[in-house]
C-alpha cells in the first residue's frame, strides 16, 4: 500500500544521476567517434549524437536530454571537427551542423519527455484506479456500517500512512464513529469535523479553513447529501498534500461516502423491517386477544347473567354446571393473561432474568404442583437423577416453561395415557424431555410450533393461544439453552429442553 | 372457629369489587368483616377495630403496602395476609420479611384464602394444643421429638429436624428463605452458601418423608420466596 509514496521519494533521490549518465553517454560516443573519425565523414557521426539525445530524452526526461544535446555539440566540435582540441571551426559548414544538432536535440527532447510524462501519468492513474478498485472491493464485502467504517480506516490509513477517523452524525451531533487510536480526538477537532459536516467543504490542516487543526477533514458527500466526515492525521511533520495525493484522497472520500450512505440506508431499512415485524406481531396479538379473551368472557358473562336473571327457576344441578363453566373459563382467562404478559416481556427483551442456583427437581416439582388440579390422577412418570448439580436458573421463568410443556402434553394426549418427564446429565448440559403418548406433531410443523400464535393441530375443544411454546423458546434461549420437538417412533411427541450446566461461580 | 365471639377480619383493597367478593365469602363463613379502601384507613382500623386477621392488598394508591405492613407490625402482632399479583415477587418477599404472615396471588380461590386464614390463626394458639401435627401419612410430635411416616419412625439429622420443626410451627404459612435461615442457623443475611445448605436439607428431608420426592406434597416450594408445609391434603 505504501508503494505509491515510496516510489515518489526514490524519484527525488535519483534526480542528479541522469545528468551524470548523460555526460557519460556523450563521453562514450565521443570516444567511439574519435576511433572512427578518419574512416567516415564527421557529419555522419552527428547521427550517433542524435541517437543518444533521443535516448536521454526517453530515459531521463527533458533536462538531461537538453544537457546531452549541448554537450554533444561541444564535444563534437572540440574532438571531432578540425582543428581538433579547440572550439574553433575551419569549415563554416559545421556551424550549420552544430545548430542543426542542437535544434534537433531540443525538439526531440521536448517531444520525448512529453511522451514520458504521459506514460508516467498513465501509470499514476492506473495505480490510483487500482487503489480505488481495492477500496471498492473491500467496501462491497463490508456488510455493516461498522465493517464499512473499518474498511475505510484500513484502506486510507494504509495508502497514506496516516491515522484515520470517520465522523458520523448521531442525534444531530457529529461524533467519531470509528477512529484509529492515534487520531487526535478532542473537542476542537470535533468542532472542525462538525463544520465540515455542516458546510460540505474540506477544512483543517493543509486547507484554507482552520489550518491550525491537527487533522485534515473531508466531507463524505454524495448527491444525496453529506453522510459523515473523513479525518486524516499524518504522523510525521508532513508539509502538505501534493495535488496527486489530494486528488486521490478526495476520490477515496467520495467512494467512502457512497459506501457509508449505502450502509446507513441498509441499516434504516433493517430497522424498518423490524418495526414492520413488530407491527405484524401486534396485529396478530390484537387478533388473538380479541378472539381468545372474548371466548371465555362470553361463557362467563352468559353463565352468570343467566344465573342472575333466573336464579330461582334454574334447578340446582344446572346452577352448579353454570357456575363451574364460569369458574373454569375464568381460569383460562387467567392463563391467557399470564401468557400474554410473559410474551410481551419476552418480546420486549424485558425478560429480566434473575438466575439463582436451583435444583431442577424442585423446579419440576413446583411446576407439577401448580398444575395439580388439572393433572388430577394423570399418570406422570418422573425420571430425574437423584444427584444432579445445581443449575443457574430463573426459578419462576423456568417453571413457566415446564408448566407450559406439561400442560401441552396433557392437552394433546388422551387422559388415560402417561406423561414422562426425564432429565439426563450430558457433559456440561442437562437434557430434559417431556414425552406424551398423544397425537404427535405433523412433521412440517415441528419447527413452526415455536412461532408465535402457531398451533399445529387445532381441534376446537383444545383451548390455547399458541403462545405457550414461543414463550418457552424465549425463556429457554434467554438461559442459553435450546428447545425442540420430535415425534416419538411409536406414538406421541417429545419436547426437549437442553440447558447449559453453568458451574456456580465461587 | 367462630365461637361465641366472631373472628374479626379487616379487608384492605382499593377495588370495590374485590372487597365485595371477599366480604361475601368471609361473612358466609362466619367472620365479622371491616373494609378499608386505602392505606390511611387501614392503619386507623388496624388499631381501632382490633381485627384478628388483616387481608392487605399490596397495590394501594396512597401508600406502599410494605410500609403499611411495617407500621402495623410496630403496633400489633395481628396476622397479615398479603394480596398481590404474580409479577410482584420482590414486593411479596419484602412484605413477608417486613412481618406479613402469608400471601395470596391474585386471582385466588376462595377456599385457598379460607385455608390461609385458618393457618395464620392456628399459629396464634398456644403450642401445647397442637404439638402433635399430622398431614397425610406424616406425623410430627414436637414434644416427643418424633417423626413418623405411615406409622414408621423416620430418622432425621438435627438440621433436618430443625427445619421440619420450623415448618411445623408455622404450618400452612409461608416461610421465607431469610426467616428459615434465621430460625435454624441464626443467619440474618441470605448468603448463597446458607441457601445452598437449605436447598440440600430440604431435598434430603423430602427424600425421607415425601411419598414421591419428585412431586412433593408436604413441603411445598414457593418459587423464589421460601417453603410452606402443607396442612390439608
Amino acid at each position: 500500500m505504501r508503494k505509491f509514496i515510496v516510489k515518489k521519494l526514490k524519484a527525488k533521490q535519483n534526480k542528479i544521476v541522469p545528468y551524470f549518465m548523460s555526460i557519460a553517454l556523450v563521453a562514450v560516443t565521443t570516444f567511439l567517434g574519435s576511433l572512427i573519425k578518419g574512416a567516415i565523414e564527421p557529419t555522419n557521426i552527428v547521427i550517433f549524437y542524435l541517437l543518444i539525445v533521443v535516448m536521454a530524452a526517453v530515459w531521463w526526461g527533458r533536462y538531461p536530454a537538453i544537457l546531452t544535446s549541448l554537450l554533444s555539440v561541444l564535444a563534437f566540435d572540440y574532438f571531432l571537427v578540425t582543428p581538433y582540441l579547440t572550439f574553433a571551426v575551419s569549415d563554416i559548414q559545421y556551424v550549420f551542423t552544430f545548430i542543426g544538432l542542437l535544434a534537433v536535440g531540443l525538439v526531440v527532447s521536448a517531444l520525448a519527455s512529453k511522451t514520458r510524462q504521459q506514460a508516467m501519468d498513465a501509470r499514476g492513474r492506473e495505480e490510483q484506479t487500482a487503489i480505488l478498485y481495492r477500496l471498492s472491493k473491500d467496501l462491497a464485502a463490508s456488510d455493516s456500517l461498522e465493517a464499512v467504517l473499518h474498511t475505510i480506516r484500513m484502506n486510507v490509513g494504509g495508502i497514506f500512512d496516516c491515522h484515520v477517523a470517520v465522523f458520523l452524525p448521531v442525534d444531530h451531533k457529529i461524533t467519531p464513529g470509528s477512529f484509529d487510536p492515534g487520531f487526535p480526538i478532542d473537542e476542537h477537532e470535533n468542532t472542525i469535523a462538525a463544520w465540515v459536516f455542516g458546510n460540505g467543504k474540506p477544512a483543517g490542516w493543509d486547507t484554507d479553513t482552520l489550518p491550525a487543526a491537527k487533522g485534515h477533514y473531508l466531507p463524505l458527500k454524495t448527491s444525496q447529501g453529506v453522510f459523515g466526515v473523513l479525518g486524516v492525521f499524518f504522523k510525521d511533520d508532513k508539509a502538505g498534500l501534493d495535488p496527486g495525493e489530494y486528488n486521490l484522497l478526495s476520490a477515496l472520500a467520495s467512494q467512502a461516502a457512497v459506501a457509508v450512505q449505502r450502509a446507513k440506508l441498509t441499516e434504516i431499512s433493517r430497522q424498518m423491517e423490524l418495526i414492520r415485524e413488530r407491527e405484524k406481531l401486534q396485529t396478530a396479538l390484537l387478533n388473538s386477544i380479541s378472539h381468545d379473551l372474548r371466548t371465555p368472557l362470553v361463557s362467563i358473562t352468559g353463565a352468570l347473567s343467566s344465573l342472575l336473571q333466573d336464579f330461582s327457576s334454574i334447578d340446582a344441578e344446572t346452577r352448579k354446571e353454570l357456575l363451574e363453566t364460569a369458574y373454569e373459563e375464568s381460569g383460562h382467562l387467567n392463563q391467557l393473561v399470564g401468557n400474554l404478559l410473559d410474551m410481551t416481556r419476552v418480546e420486549a427483551g424485558a425478560l429480566k432474568m434473575k438466575t439463582k442456583p436451583c435444583e431442577l427437581r424442585d423446579v419440576i416439582g413446583a411446576s407439577l404442583h401448580l398444575l395439580k388440579d388439572k393433572l388430577e390422577k394423570r399418570d406422570i412418570q418422573i425420571h430425574i437423577p437423584r444427584v444432579l448439580p445445581e443449575m443457574l436458573l430463573d426459578f419462576t421463568l423456568m417453571m413457566r416453561v415446564f408448566v407450559n410443556l406439561i400442560d401441552n402434553a396433557m392437552k394433546y394426549s388422551a387422559p388415560g395415557t402417561p406423561i414422562e418427564i426425564t432429565a439426563k446429565l450430558l457433559e456440561n448440559k442437562v437434557k430434559i424431555e417431556v414425552k406424551d403418548r398423544g397425537l404427535g406433531i405433523p412433521e412440517e410443523d415441528l419447527v413452526r410450533i415455536f412461532d408465535k400464535f402457531y398451533r399445529a393441530v387445532k381441534p376446537r375443544q383444545i383451548t390455547g393461544t399458541g403462545l405457550g411454546l414461543s414463550i418457552c423458546k424465549g425463556i429457554v434461549e434467554a438461559h442459553g439453552g435450546q428447545i425442540f420437538a420430535e415425534n416419538n417412533p411409536d406414538k406421541g411427541a417429545t419436547l426437549t429442553v437442553i440447558l447449559p450446566l453453568k458451574v456456580k461461580e465461587a | 372457629m367462630a365461637g361465641p365471639e366472631k373472628m374479626r377480619i379487616l379487608i384492605v383493597d382499593d377495588e370495590k369489587t374485590i372487597r365485595r367478593f371477599l366480604k361475601a365469602t368471609l361473612v358466609s363463613h362466619g367472620y365479622d368483616v371491616f373494609e378499608a379502601a386505602n392505606g390511611a384507613e387501614a392503619l386507623k382500623y388496624a388499631v381501632s377495630s382490633h381485627p384478628d386477621v388483616i387481608i392487605l392488598d399490596l397495590g394501594l394508591p396512597d401508600m406502599d403496602g410494605i410500609d403499611i405492613t411495617r407500621q402495623i407490625r410496630e403496633r400489633s402482632k395481628t396476622p397479615i395476609i398479603i394480596l398481590s399479583v404474580r409479577e410482584d415477587e420482590s414486593d411479596k418477599i419484602a412484605a413477608l420479611d417486613a412481618g406479613a404472615d402469608d400471601y395470596l396471588t391474585k386471582p385466588f380461590h376462595a377456599g385457598e384464602m379460607l385455608a390461609r386464614i385458618r393457618a395464620v390463626m392456628r399459629r396464634l394458639l398456644p403450642q401445647s394444643e397442637w404439638s402433635l401435627f399430622t398431614v397425610g401419612n406424616l406425623t410430627i410430635d414436637i414434644a416427643q421429638h418424633r417423626v413418623e411416616v405411615n406409622g414408621c419412625p423416620v430418622h432425621l439429622t438435627p438440621t433436618e429436624y430443625a427445619l421440619l420443626k420450623v415448618l411445623v410451627l408455622n404450618a400452612g404459612k409461608i416461610m421465607t428463605h431469610r426467616q428459615i435461615l434465621k430460625e435454624i442457623w441464626d443467619k440474618t443475611e441470605d448468603v448463597e452458601e446458607a441457601l445452598h445448605l437449605l436447598r440440600v436439607t430440604v431435598s434430603n428431608l423430602r427424600n425421607k418423608i415425601e411419598p414421591d420426592p419428585d412431586r412433593p406434597t408436604y413441603i411445598l416450594t414457593e418459587p423464589c420466596v421460601g417453603y410452606r408445609l402443607c396442612t390439608d391434603m
